[in-house]
């Protein structure tokens, strides 16, 4: 099994499963929520499986170097100017998001900007790793969470005011025709494996069966996870009241012989890293397309990209309020779907064009 | 045996040992005789080699006679197998080569009359001993420990002025000769005065001449360097210095200690544990109690967030300036017990940990729980075993403090993850410093 795979597609569904997917989902809850994790399941685990398969041909190499090795130089340009966009926006998205949570939650005191700030600085520093050392550091941080975060979703199944009562009912729900908007929020949660492009370089080896058969077993894990939970502790009514539903479900937990009473701390406290690994495993991908365009590597240059990335999270943050977000949120699912058929499309078509 | 033979032999002895400036071929003649030895000088005692055998050398006339001599002579010892006799001369025995045969001559000297306790980094069991500070001694130590014929040992000189002759030392069996050329280059690259000891190169390594976190290991335990022989490492030893430099070091080897081999796995394992849970708590504990009194007393359950409240209640200053009074108090008297004469030491400890806590708090300046927690700090810094990764460790918990004062819990979390994410950016000569998992997938 090839361990640095599955700690992309573990990062992605963690870190998703608490900010935007649990509200789309729980706002369509009558409307189709649960046919659209069905079907999610096939997408996701099928479009990874296809992705891999295309990048298996190219061993050690990420989507830079595949393109100068195959592609026309204008389908080149086009391809590493369009994409790193997606990845841009799909961190600051989380990055923006988190630091809603955590004023709201942690620091309502604090002006946002400065918690975006220290984001910053940290996210300055690592997201011109290269690519192998951002998969150290994924590694360690997975490592230190994980552990805790399973804990507290043990907590959550086994809490006493878990109602699977509410759960059954939202089960009942199951044949409603589903948005495309929903469908592509559900798929959001398997997303990981686009990070391939780039962290291709680091596999030498074929992905196995196992590993597509983890996906799919933590797949449906965590969506059952990050739609039921909020559903089945604030009820199938209640669970829609809230802007952040699994923010608020952490909330509800009481771990009992602990020091730290309300799991909520505890829960955000191990969502701050996690959710910073993601927005850096974006962002890292976003940087490496970049700077792939040429062959050239200059400190300036990659400081002027690095503050780029930097500079387009502060009207973010000044601008945007959590209502206007959740829209550009279920904007972005949809459109992300669509450049995630794309970009397979054209590692299948650079497979074929590959000289055998 | 033929005198083929034996010309073979000493050929493939000379041939199978590395080249070294220690090893001694030497013909010794008189009118009739004839006679060849061979040696390592730092691990034999040459004042023996002189009196046993060149002496009566000189001394005794015939061939037939001194032949005899020879073999009559309880230190010496014939020749049984090429192996074995390589093996001999790696301990410390002189092979002689005298007519058609071939003699083992033990004069091995023992250094440990010579050599220092260890003082920094001291184990209940194992070894005792350190190094010394002749050069030529500790090569005879790590000889000592290591008689492999793999053991490769190279000179140079480094600094203008000083001119301290420096020996690096690998296992060319293990060694990785993509890391052993960038060492040497870097080696030769230093330019500096004066050139003393091998903790200079801590600085030098960093092209600004500043650095904050050790990437390489000096060590005072020559079971240390022979143990790091084995596993590929690169070791620098400097003329007059008790300690032996050894490159590259990543966080695995700066969070364990030698006693990890002379203790039963679990424990090992367990103290491994309570090591990176020591060296966790001396960084987060000062910056997370600043961001939990300052900025969420709600984070603790209400007995416990109360009694802290309590604690503070008569202190009349923010959280941060009372962790920063105490932690700089801790530091001052770590500082002062180490000047100290041994004979003042526990009086020093005694009023500034005791007496100066106790009165502290009773005062109003600091509250009790600030007490426990600057404490646990220090002896939790003291849990890592290498020294000058544990000073750097107690430089680093400023930081997080720094960060978890202005951005609060998230300040505190993120300050850690930058540490981290700077150890991970860190290489030692081409190795990552804070890996997971050393192998790849």
């Amino acid at each position: 099994m090839n361990r640095y795979f599955m700690y992309l597609m573990l990062l992605n569904m963690m870190a998703s499963a608490i900010i935007f997917v649990p509200k789309i989902l729980i706002d369509a809850r009558f409307h189709g929520a649960v046919m659209s994790l069905i079907i999610a399941v096939p997408i996701g685990t099928g479009f990874s499986f296809l992705l891999s398969k295309a990048l298996e041909r190219f061993p050690n190499k990420g989507l830079p170097e595949i393109l100068d090795l195959v592609a026309p130089k204008w389908l080149k340009y086009t391809v590493l100017i369009m994409l790193p966009v997606f990845w841009y926006v799909a961190g600051a998205m989380t990055l923006v998001g988190f630091i809603d949570i955590l004023e709201r939650f942690i620091n309502p005191e604090a002006p946002k900007w400065m918690i975006l700030m220290i984001y910053l600085v940290v996210l300055c520093i690592t997201i011109e790793l290269p690519t192998l050392r951002v998969m150290y550091l994924l590694e360690i941080i997975l490592f230190m969470n994980s552990p805790f975060i399973f804990f507290m979703i043990y907590k959550a199944f086994t809490d006493d005011y878990m109602s699977w009562d509410s759960i059954l009912e939202a089960c009942t729900h199951v044949f409603e025709w589903p948005s495309l908007t929903t469908i592509a929020t559900a798929s959001f949660v398997f997303c990981g494996y686009t990070n391939l492009i780039i962290f291709n370089r680091l596999f030498k080896e074929k992905l196995k069966f196992w590993n597509f058969a983890a996906v799919i077993l933590l797949g449906v894990f965590n969506l059952f996870t990050s739609y039921f939970i909020p559903i089945g502790i604030n009820g199938i009514d209640g669970s829609h009241a809230f802007l952040y539903p699994w923010i608020a479900t952490a909330d509800s937990l009481r771990l009992v012989y602990s020091p730290i009473e309300r799991a909520i701390f505890l829960f955000l406290m191990l969502y701050i890293s996690i959710t910073l690994m993601s927005v850096v495993v974006h962002w890292h991908v976003g940087y490496e397309l970049i700077s792939g365009m040429n062959e050239k590597k200059s400190t300036l240059k990659k400081w002027i990209i690095v503050g780029i990335f930097m500079a387009g999270t502060i009207p973010a943050i000044l601008f945007l309020d959590t209502i206007a977000l959740f829209k550009i949120a279920g904007v972005f699912m949809v459109v992300r779907l669509g450049a995630e058929v794309f970009v397979i499309a054209l590692t299948m078509y650079l497979t074929r064009r590959k000289p055998a | 045996m033929s005198a083929t033979m034996m010309e073979t032999i000493k050929m493939n002895l000379i041939n199978r040992l590395q080249e070294a400036e220690d090893v001694v071929y030497k013909n010794l003649h008189t009118k009739e005789k004839y006679l060849e030895v061979l040696y390592i000088k730092t691990i034999s005692d040459e004042s023996v080699f002189y009196d046993k055998l060149i002496k009566p050398f000189f001394e005794i006339e015939t061939p037939a006679q001194f032949l005899t001599y020879l073999q009559s002579n309880p230190q010496i010892k014939t020749f049984e197998s090429e192996s074995q006799t390589l093996d001999e001369l790696l301990h410390g025995v002189a092979i002689l080569f005298y007519q058609e045969n071939i003699f083992l001559f033990d004069n091995k000297v023992d250094h440990n009359k010579q050599v220092l306790d260890t003082t920094v980094e001291t184990t209940v069991q194992g070894p005792q001993s350190g190094f010394s500070e002749s050069l030529s001694v500790n090569l005879g130590l790590i000889r000592q420990r290591y008689p492999s014929a793999e053991l490769s040992v190279e000179s140079m000189s480094v600094g203008t002025i000083s001119k301290t002759k420096v020996m690096v030392l690998h296992d060319r069996k293990f060694a990785d000769p993509d890391t052993l050329s960038r060492i040497k280059q870097f080696l030769s690259s230093i330019d500096v005065q004066m050139f003393q000891t091998g903790e200079q190169l801590l600085d030098i390594i960093k092209n600004s001449n500043r650095a904050l976190l050790p990437v390489m290991l000096v060590t005072e335990r020559p079971d240390r360097v022979a143990v790091n022989l084995a596993t590929g490492k690169i070791i620098v030893l400097v003329h007059g210095s008790p300690f032996a430099v050894i490159l590259p070091t990543v966080m695995k080897d700066f969070m364990s200690s030698m006693e990890d081999i002379y203790e039963t796995y679990w424990t090992v394992n367990c103290l491994k544990v309570l090591r990176y849970l020591g060296f966790v708590v001396s960084i987060v504990l000062p910056g997370l109690y600043v961001a939990v009194t300052s900025y969420n007393p709600e984070l603790f359950r209400v007995q416990l967030a109360l009694s802290i409240a309590g604690s503070r209640a008569g202190v009349p200053y923010p959280s941060f300036f009372e962790v920063l009074f105490m932690l700089i108090m801790m530091e001052m008297l770590t500082e002062a017990s180490i000047r100290l004469p041994k004979a003042i030491g526990p009086t020093a400890t005694t009023v500034g940990g005791l007496i100066l806590g106790q009165a502290a708090t009773e005062a109003g300046l600091v509250s009790n729980i600030m007490i426990i927690i600057v404490s646990a700090v220090a002896i939790s810094n003291f849990v890592i075993p290498i020294n000058s990764f544990s000073i750097t460790i107690r430089v680093m918990k400023y930081f997080v403090l720094v960060t978890s004062t202005f951005f609060g819990l998230a300040g505190c979390v993120l300050g850690f993850l930058m540490i981290i994410a700077y150890l991970v950016r860190l290489d030692s000569f081409g190795e990552p410093f804070l890996t997971l998992i050393q192998s790849k997938p």
